[in-house]
């Protein structure tokens, strides 16, 4: 139980309320909803174990699939881009930084972050809205849901990084 | 082996991902029509009741509204109230005796929506209500404008509901005051509009024309006001209509509805169940064996029936040869008075 589990812990659970109680209930066009559950897999910092990034991804995922009737479709792509994210976080690492670097503007640099956010992003709408659609009938709809979320879900975790690390070396983990 | 250990130590998340990616997976197939995965969903208790706590908190965003939809309900039964008021001193003054009352065909149950999502292709709703207060799967759910959709699950005390809005849902519906049949589906997109398909070519359609349910798959009982035919176009084959449906349910805002519980007759169930099996043969046999049955219970009701009467019968002839003997009895003796009498003379 030491300090880094306890404030991820909050932060799954602001997270999941967040999620479920305002951004399920923004459709915009009808077709564009948010999945910010997924700023906490791209939030873990670099030396955490894979497991232990893949674990939180899936529960986050889990919990919220219970919530929305999406059984295993938030799990299932959450799980994926906790896979992905300590590879493209080492890819993205400027080469003298921290061993246990957080991801955020100053560490990574403002567009470095903002395409390791969205590429994440992609990868998880992209998952969550097929297996939604499951079928490539009617794939440019599920294309629009795809990028507009994307985009959104991207705009909403730069913002948020933002209010939470507005100063430079501001270090909590949260 | 220590090479492979080592591998296996090394590449643990590897293993660790493939794990949690095979139980989301079996989570997302094993959803429909699989009745214990209702423990993953909002009909599981803990995420019911917490809905329902935040749909408390949000009903009050909706009460003006719901108040003003209520009123003109209101005024609406005040008339009618009125109306057969009148209705029933006009008929009261008829000498002709009318028929006793029937039963009511239906009984409904009114439920309150918890949560709803609008805009994905499976759109399902979860209602307060579930087994405990009498609710079971494929039973109808309306609302005061119309028809909502059909229970799709249910736990101790919430339901899932598949309404009108889900790629899924399949109501079977006629155009009112005519006979032609077509079924309502749904395509993603608006939340208030719908499609009937399957109108022959040759029925007259009207821009502005009523939809309603037609009865045939006894979840819904006919006549229920469903939507307005908006726009009519051509199915893609060309053999029959593409109607463009404007719904009665706004469903963005629906937070009363009521459940249909009775009108399901598992009656008519079993027979059409009978029928689905009776392509294979030992369904055949086992229908056979289940009309045996039944014709051998009623041959020995009957000879139960046959056997009293049997009995009462002979009790009766018992009776009457008792009287008849008595008779006869009373008869001898007269007649022997008389012979006695004659004797005497």
């Amino acid at each position: 139980m030491n300090s880094i589990f306890l404030s991820r812990l909050l932060r799954l659970i602001l997270l999941l309320l967040f999620q479920v109680m305002v951004f399920n209930h923004i459709h915009l066009f009808g077709y564009i909803t948010p999945l910010v559950i997924g700023y906490m897999v791209v939030c873990m910092h670099r030396n955490t174990s894979r497991t232990e990034i893949l674990i939180w991804g899936f529960v986050i995922g889990l919990i919220f699939d219970m919530f929305s009737n999406t059984a295993g479709m938030a799990a299932g792509s959450c799980t994926l881009i906790a896979m992905i994210q300590p590879v493209l976080l080492n890819m993205l690492a400027p080469r003298d930084s921290a061993d246990d670097l957080t991801p955020s503007f100053h560490t990574l640099g403002f567009w470095n972050y903002i395409f390791y956010v969205l590429l994440l992003m992609l990868v998880l709408h992209g998952l969550f809205y097929l297996l939604d659609a499951f079928t490539l009938a009617n794939f440019l709809l599920t294309l629009i849901s795809i990028i507009g979320s994307t985009v959104l879900s991207t705009l909403i975790i730069v913002i948020m990084e933002f209010l939470i690390r507005p100063r430079k070396g501001a270090m909590y983990h949260m | 082996m220590r090479a492979l250990i080592d591998l296996i130590i090394h590449n643990k998340h590897w293993f660790v991902f493939l794990l949690l990616e095979v139980i989301s997976l079996v989570f997302l197939f094993s959803y429909n029509g699989y009745q214990k995965s209702v423990y993953f969903t909002t009909a599981n208790d803990v995420v019911g009741s917490a809905y329902n706590v935040i749909s408390g908190i949000t009903s009050y965003l909706h009460l003006q509204e719901e108040n003003h939809e209520l009123e003109t309900a209101n005024e609406q039964l005040r008339k009618e109230v009125l109306e057969m008021r009148q209705q029933l001193a006009i008929m009261g003054q008829d000498s002709i005796k009318r028929l006793p009352e029937l039963p009511l065909q239906y009984n409904v149950l009114s439920a309150q929506v918890v949560n709803m999502t609008l805009h994905k292709a499976n759109n399902l709703i979860t209602i307060n209500k579930g087994e405990a207060d009498g609710v079971r799967p494929e039973m109808g759910v309306i609302c005061s404008k119309g028809v909502v959709g059909i229970v799709y699950m249910t736990s101790r005390h919430y339901s899932i509901v598949m309404p009108l809005l889900n790629v899924n849902s399949k109501v079977s519906c006629r155009l009112r005051n005519s006979e032609y049949f077509g079924s309502l589906v749904w395509q993603r997109g608006y939340a208030n509009i719908s499609y009937v398909t399957s109108i022959p070519r040759h029925a007259a359609v009207k821009v502005h024309d009523i939809v309603e349910t037609n009865g045939f798959s006894d979840i819904f009982p006919p006549g229920l006001p469903i939507g307005v035919v908006q726009k009519i176009g051509d199915s893609p084959d060309g053999m029959s209509y593409y109607l463009r449906v404007k719904l009665y349910t706004y469903f963005p805002t629906l937070r009363e509805v009521s459940v249909i519980t009775n009108y399901h007759s598992p009656e008519r169930r079993m027979l059409e169940g009978l029928t689905d099996d009776f392509t294979k043969q030992d369904s055949v046999l086992t229908y056979q064996d289940k009309i045996k049955e039944q014709e051998e219970l009623r041959k020995k009701s009957d000879e139960k029936k046959n056997e009293k009467e049997r009995l009462e019968l002979e009790k009766i002839k018992q009776q009457l040869e008792k009287e008849y003997s008595a008779s006869m009895v009373s008869s001898t003796t007269f007649n022997a008075d008389n012979a006695s009498t004659d004797t005497v003379k």
